[in-house]
């Protein structure tokens, strides 16, 4: 390899390490900023971007959401594990929380306008 | 390359130019399907991207018959291993096409540049040609600029992978040179 090729390979390599961030910058400004909420009265859509306190019916009692941050999490629920509290914060595309005694699932992104879950190639 | 089966073509006939680099371009199709299916069986971290092991026959092509001949090994070579692995006219034949045209016209800029690289360089090129277009065409079918972000990993094996068919491409050169095939 003579310089010519290293200098090739560097900027390679250069363009390799700068390709991801990129993206990242990119996709963060790329709107996927809607949360979809689902209970057992019905499905809302509400905007990630805006700092809200949600108080959602579901079968059990009220689960409470939080937007805050540009992140949606369950503050509080009345279910008896609290497996949703736990589930922590969401803010990536197609990342759920669920409560399955309340019946209220929290999920970024809108829903599919084709019917389908994920398509695989 | 098995040096007696040349000597013995050589001692008896004397080839045409023309016969000789037909020849030359049949075996390095030949040579760029074959190496085509052996990377379709191999996984990839993105589906349908690949790595571009045929570029050793096409870098070969480019140096010793020029750059149509090494265009139509290429695009050939896309068009068999398509037919043979059953993916022809699918979605992963836009990206081997894109692919391999990519990697073509990167090899070629690369050698006609005054930047005088050596096979190896140039094979490079080629390889991060190769796995860029896949990564657009990849981000245009499925219309997600996200998959991107896989492209770091891919960029570098494929500068690691153009190290390689540089130095397998410039070993088999150096074989070619005065052989019959040639004709030098």
């Amino acid at each position: 390899m003579n310089r010519a090729d290293w200098i090739l390979a560097l900027a390679i390599v250069v363009l390799a390490l700068l390709v991801g961030p990129a993206v990242h910058a990119a996709s963060a400004t790329a709107p996927a900023s809607i949360v979809t909420i689902t209970g057992p009265s019905g499905t809302s859509e509400v905007p990630l971007a805006t700092d809200a306190e949600l108080h959602v019916t579901g079968l059990d009692g009220e689960v409470v959401v939080v937007i805050e941050h540009g992140a949606a999490r369950v503050e509080d629920s009345s279910c008896p594990d609290r497996v949703c509290v736990r589930s922590g914060a969401i803010s990536d595309s197609g990342e759920v929380i669920v409560c399955i005694p309340n019946g209220v699932t929290i999920r970024i992104g809108g829903e599919r306008s084709d019917g389908l879950d994920a398509v695989v190639r | 390359m098995d040096s007696t089966l040349l000597s013995a073509s050589a001692g008896t006939s004397r080839t045409s130019a023309a016969t000789r680099r037909t020849v030359l371009a049949g075996v390095l199709l030949a040579g760029a399907c074959v190496l085509g299916l052996l990377e379709a069986g191999v996984a990839s971290p993105v589906p349908g991207v690949r790595l571009g092991l045929a570029n050793i026959a096409v870098l070969v092509a480019l140096v010793s018959l020029g750059e149509g001949p090494a265009l139509a090994v290429s695009i050939l070579r896309v068009g068999i291993v398509g037919l043979a692995t059953g993916t022809l006219f699918g979605p992963t034949s836009a990206l081997a096409v894109a692919g391999a045209f990519a990697a073509w016209a990167a090899m070629v800029i690369a050698l006609r540049s005054p930047a005088r690289f050596s096979l190896v360089g140039v094979s490079i090129a080629g390889s991060a040609a190769h796995v860029s277009a896949q990564f657009a065409v990849a981000a245009i079918l499925v219309g997600a600029p996200g998959i991107f972000g896989l492209a770091s990993f891919s960029l570098l094996a494929s500068l690691l992978f153009g190290i390689a068919t540089g130095l397998v491409a410039r070993l088999v050169i150096s074989r070619l040179e005065g052989s019959v095939l040639t004709g030098r």
